[in-house]
């Protein structure tokens, strides 16, 4: 679980040019909060899918929240077990 | 005859009673449970508040069933129901509430606690404890009766150039015909199933709850998040078999780009309409390729034309140079083009696109003035009273009939499908602290909004848009956020616009 944590935050970092803002915890609403902009979403999405070589589907992101990181988290660790 | 809206339920419950009517993955309701539940919510209603044409009833509750219930209860108690965003920052909320002196507010606990951060003196009811009443037949027939179909039966409020929002006022009668030129022009049938993804705020809401009681269809409330991601909307398209959408353009793009309509069939699906924006060909036509079977819709309307004033079936390919007309007015609804001297423009030649007919508002919400402004008297007819609105939107009519759309003579935008005035953006940046002055502009080509401010210090862009939110809502909210010690100015002083957007955004 920390290991997804810590690789979902790099990315997360990088690709949306965050670098070491304090604000960027791992329950902080990624998108309310205005770090990752509604576009990004999606590419959030397609990261996971294939780092972990994973499904998420339709019914996943309707049932499970993946707004923070420690959320999307969850939702992989869940999927890999 | 139908002197309300909810006649459509009443027969709708009658005709189709145990087919399911909407569902929203928590709440599904058959025409007959709608009519029941709406009814006991009017009870409750009539029994805790004033109610009639002259006492709007808020609803602030997310995106459900129980707002619909709530829409057909306060019609039934002969009051105009009144969406409100339930994301909506608190004080924008509050200018609403002031404009409208509303005699009360309809939400869930949550929204309540919401509601004691604001001032405001409306009585708040929650949704649970409306529901908690008996209806009784006779005073329910007795208060559906008092309607006229011209008493207004929904306030959408939409942004105002001086960030005052303004409430368009739209009658019964609009949205009964509007549903049947809807019924009569388009294949929508009792099997059909209605993927919804407009918000109860904006109009196109109208199309999905009315269409569907007319016929007996089932509207679908797709879930919110799904909007974030296309491929994943789509496979919901065709997990849940949907048959017909009405969509903003953005969200039809972002499929298309996705490459999701190439991977995920969707052989239910037959009819898609869109209205809001400027769809562009390049998306349509990777719709067109993947889904021929569809009957493709482009449609025009302001709100204040209940929905729709105009509309265009698409038949035949349209290349990347062409524009998609936006076509001819919908029953019972005119379109004149007017020039600057307010006479009909010839074929070809560009004016102003003013409506008339049953469809449009009767004004804007206790703001006589910024209503006479735009719902003015026909100036062709001298002969009698005939009210047109005049929309701001720049036509023309081309050589088959068609309106082609150009642009806007204000600075009114439309951004994925919003319809947004700066100058309401403008007026609630320069409320923060530390803004002496700002600006803000369209940037066409990449579909964001930039926003100059003039401040002492250097602002954290990130920080300045979370404030920003608080005071409009997040899809106003400017993408860039240029920060400069002292703006451009022109020699009569003005803020140089022109000079801001050479250098700063198409000079890039």
């Amino acid at each position: 679980m920390e290991e997804i944590k810590d690789t979902l935050r790099a990315f997360i970092s990088e690709k949306f040019e965050i670098g070491d803002d304090p604000d960027f915890t791992d329950d902080v609403h990624l998108f309310n909060e205005g770090f990752v902009d509604s576009f990004g979403a999606v590419e959030i999405i397609h990261f996971i899918e294939q780092t972990y070589n994973i499904q998420i589907t339709q019914k996943d992101i309707t049932l499970y929240p993946m707004n923070t990181v420690e959320e999307i988290a969850e939702v992989v660790d869940s999927k890999l077990s | 005859m139908m002197n309300s809206a909810v006649c459509l339920l009443e027969r709708a419950a009658e005709k189709f009673g145990g087919r399911t009517a909407f569902e929203d993955g928590t709440l599904s309701v058959s025409f007959a449970e709608l009519r029941r539940l709406s009814r006991q919510l009017a009870a409750g209603l009539v029994s805790k508040t004033r109610t009639g044409n002259l006492y709007p009833v808020i609803v602030y509750l997310p995106k459900s069933v129980k707002s619909i219930i709530s829409f057909m209860g306060i019609m039934y108690a002969a009051s105009p129901y009144v969406p409100i965003d339930y994301a909506i920052p608190l004080s924008r909320l509050e200018k609403t509430v002031e404009n409208l002196d509303p005699s009360a507010i309809i939400t869930d606990a949550a929204g309540a606690e919401n509601l004691k951060k604001i001032n405001i003196t409306t009585d708040v009811l929650l949704f649970d404890d409306l529901e908690a009443h008996g209806a009784d037949g006779k005073m329910l027939e007795h208060t559906l009766n008092s309607v006229c179909d011209l008493d207004p039966a929904y306030i959408m409020y939409t942004s105002g150039s001086t960030g005052t929002p303004k409430g368009v006022t739209v009658s019964h009668r609009g949205v009964i015909d509007y549903t049947e030129w809807v019924i009569d022009t388009f294949p929508i049938t009792g099997e059909s199933i209605i993927g919804m993804q407009s918000a109860f705020h904006f109009d196109n809401s109208v199309f999905d709850m009315f269409a569907a009681l007319y016929m007996g269809a089932k509207t679908v409330i797709i879930p919110e998040v799904l909007f974030m991601y296309p491929e994943k909307l789509t496979e919901y398209l065709a997990d849940e078999k949907i048959s017909v959408i009405f969509w903003v353009p953005t969200v039809m793009i972002s499929v298309a780009n996705s490459g999701a309509l190439e991977k995920i069939p969707l052989p239910d699906l037959k009819l898609i309409l869109f209205a809001g924006e400027v769809m562009p060909n390049t998306q349509l036509n990777i719709w067109r390729k993947y889904l021929p079977q569809c009957m493709y819709v482009n449609m025009y309307g302001p709100t204040e034309s209940t929905d729709i004033a105009t509309y265009y079936v698409v038949d035949r390919e349209y290349g990347n140079h062409e524009t998609l007309p936006i076509g001819i007015p919908c029953a019972n609804m005119k379109a004149l083009i007017l020039n600057d001297n307010d006479e009909l423009c010839k074929v070809g030649e560009q004016g102003e696109l003013c409506i008339c007919g049953s469809g449009i508002a009767m004004g804007y919400w206790n703001a006589p003035d910024i209503s006479d402004k735009v719902f003015v008297q026909n100036p062709l007819n001298k002969y009698y009273h005939e009210r047109i609105y005049r929309t701001g939107d720049l036509v023309y009519k081309n050589g088959e009939g068609n309106i082609i759309f150009i642009g806007r003579a204000d600075s009114q935008i439309k951004l994925r499908g919003n319809r947004i005035e700066l100058g309401d953006i403008e007026a609630a940046a320069a409320a923060v602290d530390g803004v002496k002055s700002v600006c803000a502009l369209f940037d066409e080509a990449k579909q964001e909004i930039v926003l100059f401010t003039e401040t002492e210090q250097e602002i954290n862009a990130r920080k300045f848009k979370m404030t920003l939110q608080s005071y409009i809502p997040k899809y106003m909210v400017p993408s860039r956020i240029i920060t400069m010690e002292k703006f451009p100015h022109t020699p009569s002083g003005k803020i140089d616009r022109v000079g801001l957007r050479k250098t700063y955004i198409e000079g890039e």
